[in-house]
Order: C-alpha cells, then sequence, then structure tokens
C-alpha cells in the first residue's frame, strides 16, 4: 500500500496532501513498535560487550577454580598461598610439580615498570611538545608518526628485539645474553608510548586557554606554566595515561616472550635488567601449547590468566575513576 | 640572573620536549629501516641459475629452453672445479679409495665367475688380484712416500704383465696411477687434517653449485639446489676461501687465531697441494657458473614455500592472513557500527549505560593472550569444536570489536547536530535520519576505525596461537569445510620462523622478508586510513 502511495506522489504532487495527517492506529501502533524494538535490538547489540566480558570472567574463572579449589579448605589455601608467594615454577615435573609464581608476577612487573621509566617522561615531554609547543603544520606530521608506531603488530616489534636489538646488546653492550629484561623494557616502552601521548595531550588541550593565559599574564616562562601550572591541572588525565600504558605493556605477549629470556627468577642483585625474566603472558603463550586438558598444570595458566584480568581490570577502574574526576573537573574549570 | 637562570630552564624545558618526539621518530626509523631494507632482500635480489632451476622445478615457472642453455653453459666451468676436486681427493680419502679397491676386488671374482673361467685360471688371477689388493690398500694406509712408491711399483708389475688387459682390474691400476700422482704433491703426513677440511670444501662447494649432475636427487628441497641468490653464494664463497687459523704472530712468541686463505701459501691447508688451483678458480669463475641476474621476485607474496621457508614465499601466510581479518571483520563491524549507533543516538546517562562502557573499555583492556585463551575455552570447545579459521576469526573479531565501537562512536559523534535537526526538520524519524544522513555523514570516519582495527587484527598474534593458527598447515581445502582447518598466518608465521624454526633462521633474508610483508601490509592500512581521514576533514571544514 505504501508502494502506490509513492508511485502516485511521484506523478502528482498534488496528491500528497489528499493522504491523511493523522496516523491509523495500526500505522501508529507499528510505527511504536518498530520503534521499541528497533531500540530493544540496538540495545541488545550493544550489550554484548557486557556479555563477553562476563563470559571472559567466566571462562576463565571456571578454568582456574580446579587448581585452586582442591581438597580441604586448609589444602586450598596452601596452594594460593604457594601460588602467590612462592618462586618454583616447576609445573611439567611429574613427582613434585611446584606451581610458585611469584617470580613470574615479578618479571611481569619488572617489564612493565621499565617500560614505564622510560615511556612515561619522553611520552609526557611529547604530549606537551604536541600540545603547546609545535605548530599546527607540525602536529600534523607527528600525528601520523605515532599512529603508525601504533599499528606496527607486536609480533613485528617482538622481530626486531631478538633479530636486531640482541645482538646489538651481546655483542655492543657485552651483556651475557641478548633477551632480557632490558630489552624487553626498552621495545615495551615504544609500544606503550603512543597510548601515553595520545591520552596525555587529549588532557593537556583539555585545560583550557585562559589557565595558561593567566600563568602567562603572572610572568611565568612556558616551562613553568606547563610544570606548576597546565600539568598539574591535567593530573589526572596524565594518570590515566599513563596507566593505559601500563595496561598495555603488562598486556602484551609476543614481545615479551621473544624478547625477554624467558627465565623464571628474580634477576638478582635486583636491578640488573640485563638478566632474563618471565612474564605472565609469555608463561601463559609458551606453556599452553603443550598441556594436556584438564590438568593442573593446565588449570594453573588459567589462574595466571586470571591474575592479568584482575590486574588490568583493576587498572582500568582505575582509569576510569581518573578520568572521570578529570572530566568532571575540566568540565567545571 | 633569576631570570636568565629562568630563560635558561625554559629553553632547556622546550629542548628536551622537542627531543622526546625526535626519540620517538628516531625509534620509528630505527625500526623500520632494518626492517624493511633486511626484508626487501626478499624480493629484490641477484638470483643465480640455481634460482632459476628452483623456480623451474618447483613452481613450473621460467622459460625451459634459456634455462636449459644456462645450465650447459654453467656446467662446463664447474667441470674444471670437480675436475681438480676428484683429483686431488684420489690421494686423501683413503677411505673412500679403500672402498673403491675392495669393491673393484669383488667384482673382478664375480667377472671371472660370469666368464666361467677354469678353475686353474681362476684361482691363479685370483690370486693375483688379491696381491694387488693388499698392496693398494697398504699403500693407501702408508704414510711413507718411498714405501707407498714401493707398494705401487709392485702393482705395476703386475700391469706390464697383461694378463688382466680388458678385465675390472685395469681399472684397480687407474686408481694405482692417480694415487701416485696425487702423493706427489701431498704431505702424507697431514692427511688427516686435509680430510677435514677437504670435507669442508666439498660441503661449501655443494652449498654453492647443488649436487653434482650425475648425482641422484635428494629428498630434501633445500639439498636439491645450490646457491640461489648471489648475496648467499657469496657468503659461501668466503667459507670456501678463507678459514680459521692458529698462527704464530708477528712477534713470534704467541699464537693468535688469524682468517688466512685455504690457499695461502705460507698459512693455508691446502698450500703446495693440486688443490691450490681450485680456489682462485671458483673465485674467478663464480659468476659464469652461477651467472647472477637482477631478479624481482614479486611472486614471493604468493607462493608456497618448501619446509623451513627455505625456498619460496609467504603465499598461504598472506591468504590465512587475509581469511583471519575478513572473517573478522564480518563478525565485527556489524555489531560494533550499531553499538557505536546506540551510545550515540539512543543511550540516556544510566546506569546501564555506564555499566556498558566500563565494559566495552575493559574489553580494550584484555591482554591478548587472554583473548587467546577464551578462543580456546570457548570458541574451540563450544562453538566450532576444532580449532580453525572460524574460531580464530572468531577470537579477532571480538578482540577488534571496542576499537571498532570505539572509532564509530567518535565518528559519528563528529557529525555536527546540525545535520541531524535538518534531517527531522524535514520530517525524518530518528532511525531514518540515522540511516540518511548521520551514518553516510560518519562514514570515513567510520571507515578509517575499520581499515585501522583490520591492520591491528591482522598483526594480533597471541589470540589466535591456540585458536587456530598453525606453522605447517597446509593450504585450506576449499572444497571441503575449509573454515574448520587451521591455517597459517603472518602474524603467527613470524613469530615461529624468528623463534621457532631451526631450517629458517639458515636463511635471514626469508625471517625478514615475511615481517617485512606483515608491516608493509600494515603500513598500507594505516597509509590509507591517514588518506580517508584526511579527506574527510577537509569535507567537513567544508571544501
Amino acid at each position: 500500500m505504501t508502494e502506490s502511495l509513492l508511485q502516485r506522489d511521484k506523478n502528482d504532487a498534488a496528491v500528497e496532501f489528499s493522504r491523511p495527517l493523522r496516523l491509523s492506529v495500526t500505522e501508529d501502533l507499528r510505527g511504536f513498535l518498530a520503534e521499541k524494538i528497533g531500540h530493544a535490538t540496538l540495545f541488545s547489540i550493544t550489550f554484548l560487550s557486557v556479555l563477553a566480558v562476563m563470559a571472559i570472567f567466566y571462562f576463565v574463572i571456571q578454568e582456574s577454580v580446579p587448581f585452586i579449589f582442591k581438597g580441604s579448605f586448609g589444602e586450598s589455601i596452601g596452594r594460593l598461598t604457594e601460588f602467590l608467594t612462592r618462586t618454583g615454577w616447576y609445573p611439567q615435573s611429574h613427582d613434585n610439580p611446584e606451581y610458585g609464581a611469584l617470580s613470574i608476577i615479578v618479571g611481569s612487573l619488572y617489564v612493565t615498570l621499565g617500560a614505564l621509566v622510560v615511556a612515561v617522561p619522553v611520552g609526557v615531554l611529547a604530549a606537551v611538545f604536541l600540545s603547546d609547543i609545535a605548530p599546527f603544520s607540525l602536529r600534523q606530521i607527528c600525528k601520523p608518526i605515532i599512529e603508525i608506531l601504533a599499528a606496527i603488530p607486536s609480533v613485528a616489534y617482538g622481530v626486531f628485539a631478538v633479530m636486531i636489538v640482541a645482538p646489538w646488546m651481546q655483542n655492543t653492550l657485552g651483556f651475557t645474553t641478548g633477551t632480557n629484561a632490558l630489552n624487553a623494557s626498552l621495545i615495551l616502552s615504544i609500544m606503550a608510548l603512543p597510548t601515553i601521548i595520545s591520552v596525555a595531550e587529549d588532557a593537556l588541550s583539555a585545560v583550557g586557554r585562559e589557565v595558561r593565559e593567566a600563568s602567562y599574564g603572572l610572568g611565568a616562562t612556558r616551562a613553568e606554566t606547563m610544570l606548576k601550572v597546565v600539568i598539574p591541572a591535567s593530573h589526572s588525565g596524565i594518570v590515566a595515561a599513563i596507566i593505559l600504558g601500563m595496561m598495555r605493556a603488562i598486556g602484551e605477549t609476543m614481545v615479551v616472550w621473544m624478547a625477554s629470556g624467558n627465565a623464571s627468577r628474580i634477576p638478582s642483585p635486583w636491578w640488573d635488567l640485563s638478566q632474563s625474566v618471565r612474564t605472565l603472558t609469555a608463561t601463559i603463550a609458551g606453556e599452553l601449547g603443550e598441556v594436556p586438558k584438564n590438568t593442573d598444570h593446565f588449570h594453573v595458566l588459567f589462574m595466571i590468566a586470571l591474575l592479568l584480568l584482575l590486574f588490568t581490570f583493576g587498572l582500568n577502574m582505575v582509569s576510569e575513576f581518573f578520568m572521570a574526576r578529570f572530566k568532571k573537573k575540566s568540565r567545571g574549570l | 640572573m633569576q631570570t636568565q637562570l629562568r630563560q635558561a630552564l625554559n629553553h632547556l624545558f622546550t629542548l628536551s620536549c622537542g627531543a622526546s618526539v625526535v626519540l620517538l621518530v628516531a625509534a620509528l626509523l630505527l625500526f623500520l629501516i632494518p626492517m624493511l631494507k633486511k626484508g626487501a632482500v626478499a624480493v629484490l635480489f641477484r638470483g643465480t641459475v640455481e634460482f632459476r632451476k628452483m623456480q623451474a622445478e618447483q613452481f613450473d615457472r621460467g622459460n625451459e629452453e634459456a634455462l636449459q642453455k644456462e645450465i650447459e653453459q654453467t656446467a662446463q666451468s664447474r667441470q674444471e672445479i670437480y675436475a681438480i676436486l676428484d683429483q686431488f681427493s684420489r690421494g686423501i680419502d683413503t677411505e673412500k679409495l679403500t672402498d673403491e679397491v675392495k669393491g673393484l676386488y669383488r667384482d673382478y671374482g664375480d667377472e671371472l665367475r660370469y666368464k666361467d673361467t677354469p678353475k686353474e685360471q681362476y684361482t691363479k688371477l685370483r690370486s693375483q688380484a688379491k696381491i694387488i689388493r693388499n698392496h693398494l690398500l697398504d699403500a693407501f694406509e702408508s704414510i711413507d712416500k718411498t714405501e707407498i712408491n714401493e707398494y705401487l711399483d709392485a702393482v705395476k708389475v703386475f700391469e706390464k704383465g697383461n694378463s688382466f688387459s680388458g678385465t675390472t682390474v685395469e681399472k684397480m691400476f687407474a686408481v694405482a696411477d692417480g694415487f701416485q700422482k696425487t702423493i706427489q704433491h701431498v704431505d702424507l703426513s697431514r692427511r688427516g687434517e686435509y680430510a677435514e677440511e677437504l670435507s669442508v670444501v666439498k660441503e661449501e662447494l655443494y652449498n654453492l653449485f647443488g649436487p653434482r649432475p650425475e648425482e641422484k636427487t635428494p629428498q630434501l628441497a633445500m639439498r636439491r639446489f645450490g646457491a640461489t641468490r648471489w648475496d648467499v653464494a657469496q657468503k659461501h664463497l668466503s667459507f670456501l676461501l678463507w678459514q680459521e687459523k692458529w698462527v704464530r704472530s708477528d712477534d713470534g712468541q704467541s699464537m693468535v687465531s688469524r682468517k688466512v686463505r685455504r690457499d695461502d701459501p705460507q698459512y693455508g691447508s691446502f698450500s703446495g697441494t693440486s688443490l691450490l688451483p681450485l680456489f682462485t678458480l671458483v673465485e674467478e669463475t663464480l659468476d659464469i657458473s652461477l651467472k647472477p641476474r637482477f631478479t624481482f621476485y614479486w611472486q614471493y607474496f604468493i607462493d608456497d614455500s618448501t619446509p623451513g621457508h627455505y625456498f619460496g614465499g609467504v603465499g598461504p601466510e598472506v591468504l590465512g592472513t587475509l581469511m583471519l581479518t575478513m572473517l573478522a571483520m564480518c563478525f565485527a563491524v556489524g555489531p560494533g557500527v550499531l553499538s557505536a549507533a546506540y551510545l550515540v543516538e539512543y543511550a540516556g546517562d544510566n546506569l546501564i549505560v555506564k555499566i556498558i562502557r566500563i565494559c566495552i573499555n575493559t574489553l580494550a583492556g584484555v591482554p591478548s593472550i587472554v583473548y587467546g585463551l577464551f578462543g580456546m575455552a570457548f570458541f574451540v570447545t563450544y562453538v566450532t569444536r576444532h580449532p580453525g579459521i572460524l574460531s580464530a576469526a572468531m577470537t579477532l573479531a571480538l578482540l577488534v570489536l571496542p576499537v571498532i565501537i570505539r572509532a564509530s562512536e567518535e565518528a559519528i559523534r563528529a557529525v555536527p547536530q546540525t545535520y541531524r535537526e535538518a534531517a527531522m526538520g524535514l520530517g525524518a524519524g530518528k532511525f531514518r535520519s540515522f540511516i540518511t544522513v548521520t551514518l553516510p555523514a560518519a562514514g570515513p570516519g567510520i571507515l578509517t576505525g575499520i581499515i585501522l582495527s583490520l591492520g591491528r587484527a591482522a598483526g594480533e598474534t597471541a589470540p589466535i596461537l591456540f585458536a587456530g593458527a598453525a606453522a605447517l598447515a597446509p593450504i585450506p581445502d576449499f572444497g571441503g569445510k575449509w573454515w574448520l582447518q587451521e591455517t597459517r598466518a603472518l602474524s603467527y608465521g613470524c613469530y615461529d620462523i624468528t623463534v621457532g624454526d631451526k631450517l629458517a633462521m639458515m636463511v635471514p633474508h626469508k625471517q625478514f622478508g615475511m615481517v617485512m610483508t606483515l608491516v608493509m601490509l600494515v603500513l598500507c592500512l594505516n597509509i590509507v586510513a591517514i588518506f580517508v581521514r584526511s579527506r574527510m576533514s577537509k569535507k567537513l571544514r567544508g571544501a
């Protein structure tokens, strides 16, 4: 019926006005239903993300629970404390397997913090450069460079670390092994930089022009304005940027798997980054392929995944908190 | 003073800000230049006749006649080299000679029996042959030249006797002759050393020229051809010519390790031997016996490879990556764009929407390896029941979903409110104004997001580790259930070829070639995205 109406519309424009302006009850109902159903469909599609998060948590917990809850309550606690506080990681041992993940957790923290030590100052300074110092044309050039840096696949960075950085470290710097915590940290810092820069730059630009002008008006130099006024004003945004960069670094798999050396021990002395470490992600990637399903070893790897998931989820919550605070503040200013 | 200090600090600050950006650019260049340069060598290089042979045999490519002609041309100069080698090795490789003589003796016995020789004559001839054999064997074992000559002369006595003419024993005499000639130039006490060095020389010659024409074709593809590339040939040539040797240092006191040529008159292993001319001959005629020619091997991107990527290209990997990413996009684009539309156009500011947003952010922050675990625990176990292309694509789709949602949301939000108002003012409903006005206006932005997430999906390795990527998977059979088969992928291939595969470590150009392919793919996608966006921003500015 609508089609014929349209047909007529085309032929004779005057006919259009002969249509009643009021909708009939069925038409009204149809429109109402279409609106509601459309809304519901869109909502349920959007809700997929929530379902996905819940499913990820569900499956990771489901597979990791058998590792902890086996035997009596006391045993469960014992296994959990062993997992979190011991450093012996010998899951493949047939007679006496040990599941102490402390050195692996520490290894993850090593490379992550090592990456942040480089990435945070460079990232924040670069963000300052892009938001306050660089002219528009230079910024137009820098943006794509940062994007490309972010887009390069992690496995390509990993190959770079193994094939180019590691021999360089071994031959030129004289390290005993080229695949070590420092190598992984350096590459991770490059990977975390784009995240840090783009979020920090947004945060810096969101601080109003009048704040800067007030500072300049008081006679402050640019360095003083940035360091004492703008950066403190946008600190929650910058913290969120750092946390997002940290998430990127801690969740990264291929680079650390290839470049960190995969030795499950805590470096001693503690500051010696030229030693090999092993991270949470690399442990999963390296071992899961060879483990039979439904063994303790299999479940403990999911336990590691759960740990990672909780880490990133917690960090995400913290960054959300800072972001929300930053948004509220910048709206208020 | 105070002002000057403040000014100086200010400049220092500006400088360090600039320096960090310079550092960033330097990091990118430091990464890209070696990766692309070393990778380009896989495609652009000087291919030798061995390369063209390999292409003809493995991929049925090239002009058969021209190739045959080339092989004939190269065969001649190679033959000269082999002749020198054979002549020398006769005197050195006594084990081989021993075997040969023993074999000849046995053959002679068969021959006599076959001819139905009378018993008396048989015993006589046989015992004489045995004496010859024993003399030869003694000669081979001895390290004293005069002693050897005595043995060989004793053999020659039988040769003059003429009773063996036209039989297998003549071959034994020939062996004796050859042996006598070679030992004139050989220091017999160093025979063991020679034998060791000779095996190196033989191996390197094999690496240069492949199996000899009379040898039978080896099983392994990598052993079937010599140096297919001029740079590899140069490498093997230097292995052939140079050796690491402990020599007395110039002050005459200590021993130092030094690289010397094998034919060096003073230090070389083969100084004063008949093998000497071989080295200069190989060096001078290498381009004649290999015929290097500049090759643009564009088929690298579509060719299958032999095990360990020793020969061939990355065709299956490219195909696998394209299938995975396209399939992932099929799953992710629809929900992603619709979710973004809902979040911008419909969602209010209530608790549920807040939770949805947090979940999207969480999804974006989940480590990629956890996606891999989830893909294995859910998609592989419950959905497809078999690790394969479909489960890997689904895992990747989940990974890029938040990326697409965010990019689309931003794009839709960037459409000016006036567009919507104009559409509604013309009587369009919310839905219709979105479909006909907002979505087309946001299209390029959404497209940019999709292209970028395509690059992300192509480069991710960890999620597909356990969900369907394999290093040696066959090319999917499109007649059957291809979506349940495991596939090769560029990203996983990059990992495997650099860390997992021992064979591939011998061919670094192939390792870098695969990484270059992946990086180029991602770079191209990014450049397209940047291009689309710059056009879009021009349009929005009203050009």
